[in-house]
């Protein structure tokens, strides 16, 4: 009787069991399709209109947006990371008053703020009312997406430079004769490679689809400042191809610069 | 360099826990001094104020009467295997060993005779280009010693060497261990919490308790004449046999 009573038990813990497992994996089903149903409908979009799009993959103007944006990108992940390194050094092996609010105004704060905000800032300081005016120029373009995506370089190569003083081995370096510059070359940066390459390419793709602080800073304008995502924003409605035509290439180029860090970072 | 190394009244507290309380000792030229205690008596602490990295809150460092507190960790000259051993990953036993040497600015040949000299010291001749993930516990432990001596270090700091190395080679390594220190001939402290490891590597042995060095002795001194409570419960059952 007894043993009856406690087999019913565990097919009931079995069954709610099941339940709570079938109702985790409706949930994750439905946050996936929710992720991936926009990329899925822009291949669905583009096969409806492909010769449409294929012609516009050679427009001038997407060809211009093509350099501006993808060479932007490629400066702006360059520059993080190397601004990126002797910042996380000073965080990492210095300590201060109000650090914790450093941080949270160099890495958080920028990866929330709203971009036109960011650019609207930027106008003001570096626009045609201020001495310095850089307004809608190639380096206008650089600082907006630099300030908007540099936080994910500081926050790869911070954590790891603190894993790595966690671990000790700088002491050990220093502990040899070892100077600043043998515990960075030798002992943080060989160990951080893969964060770095993580680094620069989140960077890089999130500059790739910033696009509200660079269109308000340094505006669009064809092969000068003009970006993928602000051809899809200014041709959505009247050509609807070219919209078509920016977006596929810029997903294509995240999905591969993503794919291209992941497979580095398998490789560690 | 064979360096005296003398710890006056060292103090060091985190909050209302002391990890040092006022400690003194003296480690003469070429001795082998293993401080032994249990887990969190302030051993590794000790190893660390005088390795530099921590500061204590009161007492001084002297190396061959030299006040050293001042002194950054790179310029004190004191060789340091912790209890990972701390080999650098991305490094062959190689240019593990020859780190130190690089950042000294030494010569090519000059790194290049003292790294296998040191190799050949700790028995690794033939491993210069494995990297130490490819190593034993042991073989792991010998080239952290062979980094360690590379530079001649003044003082030789070693943390639970032991530790991390399987039964079944830790005699080997044990005596090998032994062997190379005396031979190098460095004034060496070691951190370490077995009884038994500590009467046979050390010279003499400091006993701690709770931040305090309760006794200093040789092994057979310790043993004959354990002082206190504390110092006969942790010799127990060596003691008994």
């Amino acid at each position: 009787m007894q043993a009856e009573t406690s087999q019913k038990h565990v097919a009931l813990a079995r069954e709610s069991l099941d339940r709570f497992n079938l109702g985790l994996r409706l949930m994750a089903g439905a946050f996936i399709l929710f992720m991936l149903v926009s990329l899925f409908y822009l291949y669905v979009a583009v096969g409806n209109s492909w010769s449409a799009v294929a012609n516009a993959l050679l427009d001038n103007r997407i060809l211009g947006a093509l350099w501006i944006s993808v060479s932007s990108a490629f400066i702006v992940g360059a520059l993080a990371i190397t601004l990126a390194i002797p910042t996380a050094y000073v965080l990492t092996y210095n300590n201060f008053k109000g650090k914790q609010l450093m941080e949270t105004l160099l890495i958080e704060f920028p990866q929330t703020f709203p971009p036109a905000t960011v650019g609207l800032v930027y106008l003001l300081m570096l626009g045609p009312g201020s001495p310095i005016n850089i307004a809608y120029t190639y380096p206008a373009v650089i600082i907006a997406k630099l300030y908007v995506s540099a936080p994910f370089a500081l926050s790869f190569v911070l954590r790891r430079f603190r894993e790595i003083h966690r671990s000790g081995l700088d002491v050990i370096a220093e502990s040899l004769g070892g100077r600043t510059r043998h515990i960075l070359l030798w002992v943080l940066l060989p160990l951080s490679t893969i964060d770095l390459v993580g680094g620069f390419s989140l960077t890089w793709a999130r500059a790739m689809g910033e696009v509200a602080a660079t269109l308000i800073f340094a505006g669009a304008i064809s092969w000068k400042t003009e970006i993928f995502p602000a051809v899809v924003y200014l041709t959505s409605q009247s050509a609807p191809e070219v919209a078509l035509a920016a977006s596929l290439i810029a997903a294509m180029l995240s999905i591969a610069a993503l794919t291209l860090f992941k497979w580095v970072a398998g490789r560690r | 360099m064979i360096s005296e190394l003398r710890v006056e009244n060292l103090s060091k507290s985190y909050g209302k826990t002391k990890a040092l309380d006022k400690v003194s000792l003296t480690v003469s030229p070429s001795e082998f001094l293993v401080v032994m205690g249990p887990s969190g008596c302030g051993k590794t602490t000790l190893l660390l104020t005088i390795l530099g990295v921590l500061r204590a809150d009161e007492g001084h460092v002297y190396l061959d009467g030299e006040d050293i507190d001042d002194l950054r960790i790179s310029q004190r000259n004191l060789g340091y295997a912790p209890q990972d051993f701390g080999l650098f990953p991305h490094l062959t036993t190689y240019d593990n060993v020859a780190f130190g040497l690089r950042a000294k600015g030494f010569g090519r040949s000059e790194i290049d005779s003292r790294v296998k000299a040191r190799l050949s010291l700790v028995g690794l001749e033939g491993l210069e280009q494995r990297k130490p993930s490819e190593l034993s516990g042991g073989q792991k432990q010998r080239v952290a010693l062979a980094r360690a001596l590379a530079i001649d270090p003044c003082l030789l700091l070693l943390d639970e060497p032991l530790s991390n190395v399987d039964e079944v080679t830790k005699a080997d390594v044990k005596a090998n261990l032994k062997e190379t220190i005396k031979r190098a001939g460095v004034t060496t402290i070691c951190v370490m919490h077995d009884p038994e490891d500590a009467l046979e590597l050390g010279d003499r042995i400091a006993v701690m308790h709770s931040g305090a060095i309760i006794q200093v002795a040789t092994p057979k001194d310790l043993v004959e004449n354990p002082q206190g409570e504390i110092v006969r419960r942790l010799l127990h059952h060596l003691l008994r046999t």
